[in-house]
């Protein structure tokens, strides 16, 4: 009898219809949420997984949307709660590809104590943080990135709340993937997308995205094509930080302080400049904190990209541990145990 | 008298809060109340008010909870699932027994609901909400005018009782607009001394520490029977409800807030139909009108609660009436106001179903 070999049937190709769901899209018309989700269906269907596989988790807020509009299980969770109900999902299931989306309100106001705790576990959770700098879903009230001085409803007299640096708070949060993009630049975007993706552990992934209602333009001198050149150093690993219009222009590190430098009037050369190193803490840590200086070019891309065992795999490992050290032990023999008496 | 003016209820309430002499407001933004910390954000600092917009709900409950420890008059505001919360919070704080304030512009539940106004929130407001056993005094506005006035007449409870004071309102009082006039009310006349407070150790006065934590169980029972000690006499003192055209009225009906609003339309409608039907509005929600209700229950036929719940304050009604009659419920759910025809039709039916039928009806 001839042998059979089964040839496995060829997985269906997934595309950008597949995580498309049939819900109305309902953000501001001009909303930088648009090109987020827009980049998120044009490369999910790229990652090598199977569809039913994605889960799109959130809590409260216009990012928090997301779930409804990916065409993937998820789960529209509690303000702020969603890294600990991601977590919830990722123990109970580790197959599943699990992201978090998230905004500057519900990830770092009330959600920032879970999202802390679940960057340094290093969980393999993606968590995608919308940073609109403003409080959209409940019409225009400071966040915890809003600027000193921003105006708000909240905030008339001017916000008195200094802000956070999401990047810099998920360094220090022990986080083994940190990176920074912009709605405006979809193909960065993508990018950075597939980079969080390729990771295994915790990827935080910063968007700077326009709420284009309430806090108009926040970002414009970085995601504006005019003016981006000149406002933004691209990250890549290997590479000096070179940026300008004319590629004119580099970050040197005097001790521990960026600074820019030209490498068009003789003074400086290419060589001169920091050359970019994923995998060094320290380097992240100072390039993160370029974006307090605002006479620096803002960093985007990968800040930090480090390998640490996940703790979801650790969990695994000592599980499975714990069970093959565990002898076959029947029950009523424990109970009995060693030394049993009858009282008569 | 005050000046006359027109206003929505959540600013209504925030220009009160300022006037009433509250030195600490802390809120997070939520629909449908985000105009209370909007208000107080712009009007309250150049009138000697700290407005602050916290990370969350528990900390705006821990900050009330520091405020009030320290002696200022202190309150929070928010929706539903921010009231949630702060039950941690408002537990110790009663524990603590401090006065503040806290406001509740109820939405649908449960979970994240709608932003519609309800009145789901009535047993969290009323048997407690967190942990342990202890009561919040609740009052339950109406109009935009109580909206303000209550304000006033919380702080007074809450410093008078050492308790917090809960406004339960909803998603409608506070965006609806009507005419308020602000009473004339001087803070300092209202002051009292508050000798627990941690308000700096001047005056040669001795340490004071705030703490809900009672280890030995002796001494906590003694502290939760002065608690109960002091809910009576809450009870005896402070119950606070409105009657309407119940003098002669054959059925009752128990609502509040704008429940009895609707009911109050709906009593118009019956008594244009000659229907004999009356209102009894609770005020305080705790102290509950338990008396008031059960005496109205000996002469009337029968007794109608309508609320914008599944039938909470119905249970309070219940136990009021004590089975003397018939007891109905009506309400509507998920951000839904029921109107006055719905309410004038189960009054028809009440009006025209004989005792026993309507007594069946109830315990079905």
């Amino acid at each position: 009898m001839a042998e059979v070999t089964e040839k496995p049937a060829q997985e269906k190709k997934l595309t950008l219809k597949d995580f498309q769901s049939d819900q109305d899209v309902r953000w501001c018309p001009g909303c930088g949420d648009y090109s987020i989700l827009a980049q998120v269906q044009r490369v999910f269907p790229e990652f090598d997984h199977k569809r039913e596989n994605y889960v799109a988790i959130s809590g409260i807020g216009c990012s928090s949307r997301f779930p409804y509009y990916l065409d993937v299980f998820g789960l529209h969770g509690i303000h702020g709660r969603a890294p600990a109900i991601a977590s919830g999902v990722k123990l109970a299931n580790p197959d599943l590809n699990v992201w978090v989306f998230t905004g500057d309100g519900d990830g770092l106001s009330i959600g920032g104590n879970h999202l802390i705790h679940m960057l340094r576990r290093n969980l393999d959770i993606k968590i995608v943080l919308f940073n609109n700098e403003i409080y959209g879903l409940t019409k225009g009230q400071y966040s915890p990135t809003s600027v000193i001085g921003q105006v708000t409803k909240s905030t008339p007299g001017g916000s008195l709340d200094y802000p956070f640096i999401p990047v810099t708070l998920a360094l220090g949060a022990e986080t083994t993937f940190v990176a920074r993009t912009m709605d405006r630049d979809p193909k960065h975007l993508q990018e950075m997308i597939r980079r969080a993706e390729q990771h295994r552990g915790s990827a935080f992934l910063e968007i700077y995205q326009n709420c284009n209602v309430f806090n108009d333009g926040a970002f414009f001198q970085f995601t504006e094509k005019e003016s981006r050149a000149d406002n933004v150093v691209y990250l890549e690993h290997g590479k000096p930080l070179v940026f300008g219009k004319a590629k004119d222009k580099g970050i040197r590190v005097n001790g521990f302080t960026p600074e820019v430098v030209s490498i068009a009037d003789g003074s400086h050369s290419v060589s001169d400049l920091l050359v970019h190193n994923e995998e060094d803490t320290t380097l992240a840590a100072i390039l993160a904190d370029m974006t307090r200086n605002p006479g620096l070019p803002r960093p985007m891309g990968v800040f930090l990209a480090d390998k640490r065992e996940t703790y979801d795999a650790a969990l695994t490992r000592q599980v499975a541990k714990a069970r093959a050290g565990a002898a076959d032990t029947d029950l009523q023999a424990l109970l009995d145990g060693e030394e049993t008496w009858v009282i008569q | 008298m005050g000046e006359l003016q027109l206003m929505k209820g959540n600013e209504a309430l925030a220009e009160a809060a300022i006037r009433a002499g509250c030195k600490g407001y802390f809120g997070y933004p939520i629909t449908p109340q985000s105009e209370i910390l909007e208000y107080l954000s712009e009007h309250g600092p150049p009138r000697g008010m700290t407005v602050l917009q916290a990370e969350s709900e528990v900390a705006s409950i821990n900050m009330v909870y520091g405020a009030a420890g320290a002696g200022a008059r202190a309150m929070t505001s928010s929706s539903s699932p921010g009231i949630s919360l702060m039950q941690e919070g408002l537990s110790y704080i009663a524990c603590a027994e401090l006065p503040c304030l806290i406001v509740n512009v109820n939405r649908g539940g449960p979970g994240l609901g709608t932003i519609q106004p309800s009145q789901g929130d009535y047993f969290q407001s009323t048997k407690g909400g967190g942990h342990g056993d202890y009561r919040l005094i609740v009052l339950a506005p109406s109009s935009v005018q109580e909206m303000a006035s209550f304000v006033f007449e919380g702080f007074d409870l809450a410093d008078r009782y050492r308790n917090p004071v809960l406004i339960l309102a909803d998603g409608a009082l506070g965006q609806m607009m009507e005419k308020v006039t602000f009473p004339a009310y001087d803070p300092e006349e209202h002051r009292i001394l508050k000798p627990w407070a941690t308000d700096g150790a001047r005056d040669g006065k001795e340490r004071r520490i705030i703490t809900s934590l009672h280890i030995q169980p002796e001494k906590m029972e003694e502290l939760n029977l002065r608690l109960e000690a002091k809910y009576n006499l809450i009870r005896e003192q402070e119950v606070r409800f409105e009657l309407v055209e119940a003098a002669d009225a054959d059925i009752l009906i128990v609502a509040y807030g704008l429940s009895a609003r609707i009911a109050h339309r709906a009593v118009d409608l019956a008594r244009e139909r000659g229907i004999n039907a009356g209102l009894l509005r609770p005020i305080s929600l705790f102290p509950f009108p338990t008396e008031a209700i059960r005496a109205l229950a000996e002469r009337v036929r029968g007794v109608l609660v309508v609320e914008m719940n599944a039938g909470q304050m119905v249970e309070d009604v219940r136990l009021a009436v004590e089975g003397a009659v018939p007891v109905r419920w009506f309400g509507r759910m998920g951000g839904i106001v029921p109107s006055p025809d719905e309410v004038l039709q189960v009054i028809e039916q009440m009006d025209g179903a004989p005792q026993e039928t309507v007594a069946e009806e109830v315990y079905q």
